[in-house]
């Protein structure tokens, strides 16, 4: 299921672990702190544990937030935007 | 994802245990989550490192040579399943089995080509009649395959020989129905002489890549082959195999050419033939792989059109060790006694 990750977090250290197990875990940045993609359930939960480990739960703020394809093709992306079909796994080669 | 490597001088690295693609100023991380196979086919560095990363991710790695024929491929070292199976394809080989196996794959092989051919042709109204007479020689051969008796050795011969004949005149018709300029002559290989035959030859490749690979998935030994040999003249048991597959490059390398989507620069003069540039690959390889992840109803499930192939190996390999009474999909079977009665009704069904 498509899943946003958002995080405020203050320590460099810690943020820039959550940021490569997001990256690890196969979602893709689309801005500072928030993540998007594809995961499943298992992946959703090993996600969740590991940040939850590193976190300092008295000041950081982080939302692991999955989402319905029908919600997801209603969203208004302005600007800048990320590539949709690279979120949504429809891009199936990266050819260099 | 696949990641298709085609230029010079691109690397492939472990960075954060992610792979890591780089060419020149480009970088790209991705996540070994998302990554099925790794197809290198031209000088590419690639790092020890991703390669631990994607054994241990199971993602494999195929090494293209020019022609698009695979030379190497990196897979751990151990068995996909039982030795159980292997020893039960060893003795398959002696045994009547191994004859039907190999008459059915050709067969299957030979009505997926009268499918498709026929296919084409049906939307071609003024041409059908030119091509009825074809068509039904390919049928005939099939028949002639499907009934054959005696061993796997007397026929071997034989069967190559029909299959051979049913080949040339699918690509005759195939050959008729593209535009003139590309008209081609039969099948060549290594290299090929025509760019309908470069890009079939790529397409070739990175299905056998994929065929081998769902083989030994499925515990099925790839070299203990039944009929077809290899490049070396070794027996291959994923040429055996290949063939029902065919088709799924058949189909996108005749739309590039039908529907006028070729051009100049995907092609290369080499010594005796030509092969596919960098551009050609570029263009290629995403259609090909659209192709292949087309859902389609298989085994009464709706799936991948290339995961049939793993279907398939695990059906087989079950079937092997007794733990099922048929490999065959029903739908299948059904499919295959119609085109050898004659009756092939459904075909227009299918759409493309």
């Amino acid at each position: 299921m498509l899943t946003w990750v958002l995080y405020d977090i203050q320590k460099n250290k810690i943020r820039n672990k959550v940021a490569k197990f997001c990256e690890k875990s196969g979602i893709y940045r689309v801005q500072y702190s928030v993540f998007l993609g594809d995961l499943n359930k298992t992946k959703r939960k090993e996600l969740r544990c590991q940040i939850e480990e590193i976190i300092e739960p008295n000041y950081d703020r982080v939302y692991i937030f999955p989402m319905c394809r029908d919600d997801f093709d209603q969203c208004e992306l302005l600007g800048q935007a990320f590539d949709k079909n690279l979120i949504t796994d429809e891009i199936k080669a990266l050819i260099m | 994802m696949e990641i298709h490597l085609n230029t010079y001088g691109s690397f492939i690295k472990k960075k954060d245990n992610m792979f890591e693609v780089s060419l020149e100023d480009k970088r790209v991380k991705l996540s070994p989550e998302k990554v099925s196979s790794i197809i290198i086919s031209n000088a590419v560095n690639i790092s020890s490192d991703a390669i631990q990363l994607a054994m241990d991710y199971n993602i494999d790695i195929v090494f293209l040579d020019k022609y698009g024929d695979p030379y190497a491929r990196v897979w751990y070292p151990k068995l996909g399943s039982t030795t159980m199976i292997r020893r039960r394809q060893l003795e398959m080989l002696s045994e009547q089995l191994g004859l039907s196996f190999v008459k059915e794959r050709i067969t299957i092989k030979i009505m997926n080509q009268y499918r498709f051919a026929k296919r084409l042709i049906s939307k071609r109204t003024s041409m059908a009649d030119d091509y009825t007479e074809k068509l039904e020689k390919i049928r005939e051969l099939a028949i002639t395959i499907y009934n054959c008796e005696g061993t796997l050795e007397q026929l071997s011969g034989s069967l190559m020989g029909w299959e051979g004949g049913a080949s040339k005149t699918y690509y005759g018709i195939l050959a008729n129905l593209i535009p003139d300029d590309f008209r081609f002559q039969g099948r060549s290989t290594r290299p090929a002489k025509d760019a309908f035959n470069a890009f079939l030859n790529y397409g070739y490749g990175i299905l056998y890549s994929k065929v081998e690979r769902a083989l030994i998935i499925a515990g099925l030994d790839p070299y203990l082959g039944l009929l077809h040999k290899d490049n070396y003249n070794k027996k291959s048991f994923v040429f055996d195999f290949i063939e029902t597959y065919r088709f799924f490059c058949d189909e996108p390398v005749f739309y590039i050419f039908s529907r006028r989507k070729m051009q100049p620069e995907f092609i290369e003069s080499i010594h005796n033939g030509v092969i596919l540039t960098t551009d050609g690959k570029k263009f290629f390889a995403p259609l090909l792989i659209e192709h292949f992840d087309e859902i389609i109803r298989y085994h009464n499930k709706n799936r991948k059109r290339i995961d049939q192939i793993q279907t398939d190996a695990h059906a087989f390999a079950n079937f092997l060790i007794g733990k099922r009474d048929s490999y065959m999909d029903a739908a299948l079977h059904t499919k295959l006694s119609n085109f050898l009665s004659s009756d092939d009704s459904d075909i227009e069904d299918e759409g493309d």
